[in-house]
């Protein structure tokens, strides 16, 4: 049978065992591909393929007379906007892409004729889909992923939802990265359950009958008690090697906490530094971290303000080493100073000339403080429920529950809308519910209201064409802040200011400039990217023992504070794949073997092409996120590469896929590439494959974790690892050496990737699919940024002031 | 000369002419008062040779004390010494340790001056008593090599044969004089010549691996003797601890102590010392060590051959001491590179090997460890010789005399 093999992610061996798979790829690059799936699917060039391959392979057995396997093809519409049509497309492809079809007694299909067939069914599919997911209805409910949910309370009420609980709400299915497409964000009973717990929680911390008192825990090696001044006793300090935690204390309520440290941080000989890191123990995770940097001798204060939810807490030096997975408890060892020790049996902390080899934490004392409530939020949670002593009053109540209403559902509410949470009150004081107890019953059950768990846009019983102000606000208030809209913003809908495009266009320079727009900035480019998939296969200990938390960590910073630094800026889009500089902490630096800056925190650096980094494709965490834990793949590359970058998505690989076994002890070593070409020998495989491995192959020079290489790795085999070939061809016939020749091709014609960012983005901020209907829109928003260089905050203005945006 | 006097009298010369001469050119000076710095093994003839009983032995610390041997008329003297990291001990005819050499038994020995760090571990000699000529020997304090006369000669390619058994002139009936005669090349620092000793009913017979009476010697046999002080009286005579008759009792006991090394060895691991280390910053670095020389061929070998080349390292101190759970307390590691010189210097193996491990404090350079291969005998120290507190290292780094 045809084959075409090559990398699929598994896990099932830790050095071998690599499926192969097909990735057919519906697109090529450059201009042919801007119109993307949307242009591909109207494409006559695509329907004639389709037709001339059925005419030719298929309807012999499955025409209207002779219907094997109870399959007839040629009257099936090549519209896939029908799920049963789809359905039976997807069917025959499967079979054609596996090869069962045609039978083997029948004539072969060419290679040209295969191909273009299954790129024009993929493309046929891709575009059903989307229509059906875009699909509009008089009133379209756009369910809140739980990250806005989070940032919904957090902004309205001062309550941290903690989506890393167990037991928390359900992670939200992602639509290729995208977590807030309102078509896969479906509403079970399983969300029910947890939304009622969650709004009983939020409400309850929210209101509760006692406010909790903050207090204040102090502890250093010295004792309990802050040192006295004159104190003449030597001080001792906890020595905290990396991994070591130190018990911080017990959280008896949820809530915002401030902790504060007195400490050294001493980076290692080769510039790594601690990573202070407050670890939940119930959950086994880090909740806050930070790198500290402060000489031996002159100890930094460190203050970390974070939601903390009850539970043990732990502080521990998160650096890492071969340590990190082992967090280990006990007392770390106090010292005076840093000195060699005695005793040589322990863990070696200190270099022949006495200084730190690990990167080492001394801890003077801390202070965790909390939990802390501001009067801000005090006020704001005041203005829900009635004043002391009006707690009956009806005129008082409905103003109360009015207030929350339409700040919780984001638009303005009827009187009848009240009425039945109004009777709902009584009846809870009529059962003998205190007036608060009664309230907060009253408050939680309009947070599971679908007009809170969902963005509603339309009018039942219209069919309006675009979003109201409201709805609009809100629109625009999710896409930029993840949250509801703010005070300013609603007054805006009401007053009709966002009506005209000098209201719109000042509330959105006001909410750009705001501090909520870091969401924005850290959530769109982790959805587009797909950077969850970050550390999803944990790479082997043994084959990468330098991998660590932090640098996981580190590798989604970088690449979230290039977006930042590129829409700070407002700087043209083609900085996110080729730049002369990026965004480095010291975890990092270390990683990509560049020098390592002397002070924490992620800071812009300025690169040399000898670097071999610069923009988001030669990042560790895009160069990551593909790989399976042992190996690169450079075919999963390719298709992340097309999908991100390019916004095509390949069709998934063929069933029954076998894996590409490990280098044979008695033969020559050969590189992934290498093994790979000797499986495609197959004239189908190599005609998709041309397509899409040339995106992934480009990053030959780097390994599974993202650092440089110039021989691949090899395990087993005879000979010297490698040399990594990263040369190849793109679709449009222009060639590269390696990845910097790939990223500078890219970078010149940009207008691929604008039409294609502009349609992720659109994605993001409209929480829906984009589809042939939108394709005229999204041309005209990327031509209106090309103007100025397709800079990023012009791109987000043109988007949100285009028609697109206020569409339904 | 009739008796062990001779023997005296020659070891006493053999001392005097590898050392202590006053007309040795200066480099002979220099080599004899080669001071050991650690890091560096010694040249080849560093130091001064000499002979006697061993009697003290701390087999924990590797230490001891030596009757030296002594002409008629000469004083008794007492020599107290510490074996070098390296210091390489064998007791018939294979590799040991000095625990294996019993209190009484005569013994070969290579000392040099304490290193630098370690001049008060024997308790030097008062200003007085350096004054004293008698006394220049005694500032010898670190053993290079210490062994048993059988392993002494019999490594040199020499044995004595048989001349005769009768009873001695002026002893006890229980006392008999064996006559022996060199059988061999001469050997440097040893007896040349004809030899008689003193053979009484404790006296250990050994031939065809079994106990034998005193008529199973018979002129002409090839023979190896074990030696000790005999009977306090005015001359210098030395005794027969064991005679071994025939070549069979001597490779069995030979294969015996051989065994007892290779536990001993593989229990404790084999010592050796850090050249360089190159320290990571994750916990891991690659550790160089050269093995250090004297043990059974096999031990170098079974290391070198290690399944998945891993091997186990451990801190160790100059007395080869290890803390504590030494099992537990030796990483496993990568052997990145062996290699061998030909011609190493005294106490080297030769071999140096580079590992990548995780990093104790005590890895580095010039430090001693003790490396072991995975699946060699698991035990747990006795925790006499465990160092388990810095009170512990205090105690052993100075010797309170007997």
């Amino acid at each position: 049978m045809n084959r075409c093999k090559t990398l699929n992610e598994s896990r099932t061996s830790r050095r071998g065992g690599l499926l192969l798979g097909v990735f057919l790829v519906g697109c090529s690059l450059g201009t042919s591909c801007a119109g993307g799936p949307l242009a591909s699917a109207a494409a006559p060039d695509g329907d004639a393929a389709i037709k001339a391959f059925v005419a030719s392979h298929c309807v012999r057995c499955h025409d209207a007379v002779k219907q094997e396997g109870g399959f007839r093809i040629d009257t099936l519409p090549l519209d896939c906007g029908d799920a049963g049509v789809a359905e039976k497309w997807a069917e025959a492809l499967g079979r054609i892409n596996a090869g069962e079809m045609p039978p083997e007694e029948e004539p072969r299909p060419t290679a040209a004729e295969l191909g273009g067939m299954l790129e024009a069914v993929a493309a046929k599919l891709d575009a059903g889909l989307a229509a059906r997911m875009a699909r509009r209805d008089p009133v379209n409910l756009y369910r809140l992923s739980r990250e806005e949910y989070a940032y919904t309370i957090e902004d309205m009420l001062g309550v941290f939802v903690d989506n890393g609980q167990p037991g928390g709400l359900i992670e939200d299915p992602r639509f290729h990265g995208f977590e807030r497409v309102g078509a896969v964000l479906a509403l079970a009973p399983a969300h029910m359950e947890r939304y009622v717990r969650a709004a009983d929680a939020v409400i309850q911390a929210a209101f509760p009958d006692t406010l909790p008192a903050s207090q204040t825990h102090f502890q250093s090696p010295n004792g309990n008690q802050k040192r006295e001044a004159g104190d003449q006793r030597p001080a001792v300090r906890w020595l905290m090697r990396p991994s070591l935690r130190r018990g911080l204390f017990y959280a008896t309520v949820a809530g915002r906490y401030r902790i504060r440290f007195v400490l050294s941080g001493l980076p290692s000989h080769k510039g790594r530094v601690p990573h202070l890191a407050i670890w939940h123990d119930a959950t086994k995770r880090t909740v806050a971290g930070i790198d500290v940097v402060a000489d031996e001798k002159s100890p930094t204060t460190v203050e970390i303000e974070a939601w903390l939810p009850t539970g043990q807490f732990n502080f521990l030096n998160q650096a890492a080493g071969v340590f990190a997975e082992n967090t280990q408890g006990g007392t770390p060892m106090t010292v005076v100073e840093l000195k060699l020790p005695a005793r040589p049996d322990g863990l070696k902390l200190l270099g022949e000339d006495g200084k730190p080899i690990l990167p080492l934490l001394l801890v003077d004392s801390v202070e965790v403080e909390g939990p802390i409530v501001t009067t801000e939020e005090q006020a704001r949670r005041a203005s829900f429920v009635p004043a002391q002593g009006k707690e009956d009053d009806p005129a008082e109540l409905r103003a109360c529950l009015r207030r929350f209403a339409e700040r919780a559902w984001r638009r303005p509410v009827a009187d009848a809308e009240l009425e039945s949470y109004e009777k709902f009150y009584a009846a809870e004081r009529a059962e003998g519910e205190s007036a608060l107890a009664a309230h907060r019953a009253v408050l939680t059950s309009m947070l599971v209201a679908r007009s809170f768990l969902h963005l509603e846009e339309g009018s039942a019983g219209e069919r309006r064409p675009q979003v109201n102000d409201f709805e609009l606000a809100a629109r625009l208030s999710y896409f930029l802040w993840s949250s509801l809209p703010d005070e300013d913003l609603t007054a805006a809908a009401r007053s009709g200011a966002l009506s005209s495009p000098e209201g719109l266009a000042a509330q959105v320079d006001r909410m750009l400039a705001d501090p909520k727009i870091e969401r924005f900035l850290e959530s769109f480019p982790r959805q587009w990217l797909q950077l969850y998939r970050v550390g999803m296969f944990q790479p082997d200990p043994v084959l990468y023992p330098d991998y660590d938390p932090w640098l996981e960590q580190s590798m989604v910073l970088e690449t979230t504070a290039s977006f930042r630094e590129v829409f700070r800026e407002n700087l043209p889009l083609g900085q996110l794949l080729d730049a002369d500089w990026t965004m480095l902490n010291p975890r990092l630096a270390i990683h990509y073997g560049l020098p390592v800056p002397k002070e924490p925190g992620l800071r812009r650096v300025s690169l040399k092409p000898e670097d071999h980094r610069g923009g988001i494709l030669t990042q560790a965490s895009t160069l990551s996120l593909t790989s399976d834990g042992t190996r690169h793949r450079p075919v999963h590359r390719g298709a992340w590469v097309s999908e991100a970058i390019f916004a095509r998505t390949p069709p998934p690989p063929p069933p029954n896929v076998e894996p590409l076994e490990p280098v044979p002890s008695d033969q020559p070593k050969a590189t992934i590439r290498e093994q790979l070409a000797a499986h495609s020998t197959n004239a189908t495989c190599a005609s998709c494959h041309s397509k899409i491995d040339p995106l992934g192959l480009a990053f030959d020079n780097f390994d599974a974790i993202g650092r440089w290489r110039t021989h691949e790795r090899v395990e087993g085999g005879t000979g010297d690892d490698p040399p990594v070939d990263a040369s190849g061809t793109l679709p449009d016939g222009r060639s590269f050496a390696g990845p910097a020749e790939f990223k500078r091709l890219l970078a010149e014609s940009p207008d691929a990737f604008a039409r294609a960012f502009v349609e992720q983005l659109a994605t993001y901020a409209l929480r829906r699919v984009m589809t042939v209907d939108d394709a005229a829109a999204l041309d005209a928003i990327t031509a209106q940024s090309k103007a100025d260089g397709y800079r990023l905050q012009s791109l987000v203005r043109a988007l949100v002031t285009s028609d697109l945006f206020r569409k339904r | 000369m009739r008796l062990a006097g001779a023997l005296a009298a020659t070891l006493v010369a053999g001392v005097a002419c590898c050392g202590l001469r006053a007309a040795d050119t200066p480099p002979e000076q220099a080599l004899r008062d080669h001071v050991p710095k650690p890091g560096e093994f010694p040249p080849a003839g560093a130091g001064v040779q000499t002979a006697g009983d061993l009697v003290v032995v701390d087999p924990m610390n590797r230490r001891g004390g030596l009757r030296i041997d002594r002409g008629p008329g000469t004083p008794e003297k007492r020599l107290f010494f510490q074996m070098l990291p390296y210091g390489m001990a064998r007791y018939h005819g294979a590799p040991a340790e000095l625990r294996d050499i019993p209190p009484g038994t005569h013994v070969h020995v290579r000392l040099l001056l304490p290193p630098e760090a370690e001049k008060d571990l024997v308790p030097p000699l008062s200003e007085e008593e350096a004054k004293n000529p008698a006394n220049r020997l005694l500032r010898y304090t670190h053993a290079l090599e210490i062994e048993d006369d059988f392993s002494f000669y019999s490594r040199r390619g020499r044995a004595w044969k048989v001349v005769a058994l009768e009873p001695g002139v002026g002893l006890k009936e229980s006392r008999f004089e064996l006559t022996l005669d060199p059988e061999g090349p001469a050997v440097e620092g040893g007896v040349n010549e004809r030899m008689n000793f003193v053979l009484d009913t404790s006296t250990r017979i050994w031939k065809e691996r079994r106990l034998v009476s005193r008529d199973a010697i018979e002129p002409g046999q090839i023979v190896q003797v074990n030696l000790t002080w005999s009977m306090p009286n005015q001359k210098q005579e030395y005794g027969i601890t064991d005679l071994w008759l025939d070549e069979e009792s001597r490779a069995a006991f030979t294969e015996l102590q051989r065994e007892n090394h290779l536990m001993h060895q593989k229990s404790r691991f084999v010592p050796g010392w850090v050249d360089a280390v190159e320290n990571g910053d994750t916990g891991r670095g690659v550790v160089t060590v050269t093995l250090f020389g004297g043990m059974d061929p096999s031990l170098y070998e079974e290391l070198e051959t290690a399944k998945d080349k891993v091997l186990q390292l451990t801190v160790a101190e100059p007395t080869l001491r290890t803390w504590l759970y030494h099992q537990e307390n030796a990483p496993r590691g990568n052997v990145v590179s062996w290699s061998r010189v030909p011609e190493p210097p005294p106490g080297s193996s030769g071999i140096q090997l580079k590992l990548d491990v995780e990093l104790r404090q005590g890895f580095m350079p010039g430090r001693v460890v003790r490396a072991k291969r995975p699946g060699w005998i698991y035990v747990l120290l006795p925790h006499d010789e465990w160092l388990m507190s810095e009170a512990d290292l205090q105690k052993a780094s100075k010797w309170e005399l007997p």
